[in-house]
């Protein structure tokens, strides 16, 4: 962490606050919502609606997926994009979108309002700067098996070139626990508290993959004061693309959020 | 994806045979005017023996006889349904051709080379209509339109403002990834310039954005894209990467319908031209009668015309019928030369 000049907190309260549209990322509990991929326009405006009807900030949905067989669904690219953006019509939801390949940043930020790069791009680093060189927010996610100081490193990355906008998301990290997709490693919130000064976030999903465990998982981020979440809801889970065992249904969705914002206002009065 | 490449030739061909048969009913309709049932039906309708002739291998010629049976009974059907024209400057897709379909839809939209000829076209009664762009809020005046609007005898009979919405249209199954180069008109180029520098394109100057997706649809390389209107895309069948690339917002712009004919309907708003005597004042004191009648003023341009002197177009709000407007244009047909009420009309703008 010696290397670290601009993630590294200048004073005790120095705090970034990202702006998207009427969003404080920062200041308030933000919450980004929605399916894992862009299947086709109606299952990704339903979804949107449906989150957005249950008091999501911003939605996310993936048009190119970093899969790990060559088999398996990999997004609908630039028309998974177009739908995002009728989505957002629909809904006036600002979009959370992943990268993949650096000569789709450009054109994905047409389209996003956050560009997303995923856990196992942590470390790429032509892909970092890219995204430096842009003026669109990065939520950036910790790999799956990198230290706290590897994942500031690749923050300081995209500080470096410029891009003074980044939010850092714990998904998950590899142990030797299998009953769990990943280990949610939440101690990362007051960590990154401690040594940043940039918004941390939580994905509950990819942390457990597994439905019954991310609800308390919400709750259990929301008391250690995690900046976000960013949670996958889909309108119809079992025949989902991708994950869809650990998708919630918009019902299911919406009444975890009646409690999770109740939860963050007795938060903020207690702690 | 060999397929895919084949569905996609497939695609852009039947577009082209649709959009042949429409160019080939488009002389049909511009030939109503000009011509006697017998001569329609015996010359201009009827398809000379050659082509059938020059049959390939593939189609028979019976094949090909049959089908222009139907085209020629289609023919026939729309002579017989007296259609009216507008003509526009540009090609197929041209913004014009957009304003056009919004101000009416029943008009068929014919293309010009040059704005002299939708002028004279409707002069000489070849056309019904004209549509022409009078102004833009991002490039400002169109100066050729006005040199030939102080000039013809031809009357305005309607005016649309509409939003001008430039989309990225590629060749379909292009890979977006690959795109380079950028081909449109320099003011369409000029107006998206961030657009064009945020991905990286370098910007290709063409005579017309529509002429850009026509070409791009006919070159078929994986590297180029044109910036034209949505309805070019849908006109020569390309993919549109994104719709709404101008970098701000307003950009609208201001066509003027001309027919020979006066206006019937009443009006809400005036265009007339004059000049001005070389004199200190000449036209401060047009300006004036205005104003003292509260008559409110949409457009002033100031035109060199070949004399030296200064042609004025004003516009404003109000109707030749209003005792109040009938005043102050009689007061100034005094004070001015070559003085000429072009035209009352209803003012449209389209959101």
């Amino acid at each position: 962490m010696k290397n670290l000049k601009l993630v590294k907190k200048k004073s005790e309260d120095s705090k970034t606050v990202i702006k998207v549209g009427d969003l404080s990322i920062g200041e308030e509990l933000t919450v980004i919502a929605g399916p894992c991929s862009v299947e086709n326009e109606s299952q990704t405006v339903e979804t949107a609606i449906g989150v957005k009807n249950a008091g999501a900030d911003m939605l996310r949905g993936g048009a190119f997926k970093p899969r790990t067989s060559t088999y398996a669904f990999q997004g609908l690219g630039l028309k998974g994009l177009k739908i995002l953006e009728k989505a957002k019509q629909k809904t006036g939801l600002p979009i959370v979108t992943e990268v993949v390949d650096t000569r789709d940043v450009s054109w994905i930020c047409e389209y996003a309002d956050i560009i997303q790069i995923g856990a196992r791009n942590m470390q790429n680093f032509s892909l970092l700067k890219e995204v430096g060189r842009v003026n669109k927010p990065v939520l950036l996610k910790r790999g799956m098996y990198s230290t706290l100081a590897e994942w500031l490193n690749c923050a300081e990355y995209i500080l470096a070139e410029g891009n003074p906008n980044v939010i850092l998301c714990e998904r998950g990290i590899r142990t030797f626990e299998t009953y769990t997709r990943n280990t949610l490693d939440l101690s990362m919130i007051p960590a990154v508290k401690a040594e940043t000064h940039l918004p941390i976030f939580i994905d509950p999903s990819h942390g457990t993959g597994r439905k019954h465990l991310i609800e308390s998982m919400i709750y259990a981020a929301v008391a250690a004061g995690a900046d976000g979440l960013i949670v996958e809801v889909h309108n119809n889970p079992p025949v989902a693309k991708s994950d869809s065992e650990q998708q919630f249904t918009p019902e299911e969705f919406r009444k975890i959020m009646l409690k999770a914002r109740n939860l963050h206002k007795a938060v903020k009065e207690i702690l | 994806m060999e397929n895919d490449k084949i569905i996609n030739k497939i695609k852009i061909i039947d577009g082209k045979i649709i959009d042949l048969i429409n160019q080939r009913m488009e002389q049909i309709v511009i030939s109503k005017n000009l011509n006697t049932e017998d001569y329609f039906s015996a010359v201009i309708n009827n398809p000379s023996e050659d082509i059938f002739r020059n049959s390939r291998i593939l189609t028979e010629q019976e094949f090909l006889q049959r089908v222009y049976r139907e085209i020629v009974a289609e023919g026939e059907m729309i002579k017989n349904k007296n259609l009216k024209m507008i003509a526009f400057q540009g090609e197929h897709g041209a913004y014009s051709e957009a304003a056009a379909k919004h101000w009416n839809d029943d008009l068929v939209p014919i293309p010009c080379n040059e704005f002299a000829q939708v002028f004279e076209g409707v002069e000489s009664g070849k056309y019904d209509y004209g549509i022409v762009p009078v102004e833009n809020t991002l490039g400002g005046i169109v100066s050729e339109v006005n040199d030939l609007m102080i000039h013809t005898k031809l009357h305005v009979t309607g005016a649309i403002e509409i939003p001008i919405i430039h989309c990225l249209v590629v060749f379909p199954g292009t890979d977006h990834r690959e795109i380079r180069d950028v081909y449109s008109h320099p003011q369409a180029l000029a107006q998206c310039r961030n657009f064009v520098s945020r991905n990286k394109l370098k910007p290709m100057q063409y005579y017309d954005t529509a002429g850009a997706a026509k070409m791009i649809s006919e070159k078929n390389q994986g590297n180029s894209a044109a910036i034209s209107s949505k309805l070019a895309a849908e006109i020569y069948n390309l993919e549109i990467i994104k719709e709404s690339i101008e970098d701000y917002e307003i950009n609208r712009t201001r066509f003027l319908i001309l027919s020979k004919e006066k206006n019937t309907e009443n009006g809400n708003k005036c265009s007339i031209v004059f000049s001005a005597a070389h004199k200190a004042g000449s036209l401060f004191s047009v300006l004036e009668k205005f104003a003292a009648e509260s008559l409110n003023l949409t457009r002033i341009e100031s035109i060199p015309n070949q004399l030296g002197n200064y042609a004025f177009f004003l516009d404003f709000i109000g109707s030749e019928r209003d005792a109040k407007v009938q005043k102050v244009l009689r007061e100034i047909t005094e004070m001015t030369m070559n003085f000429r009420l072009i035209g009352c009309y209803d003012e449209r703008k389209i959101k």
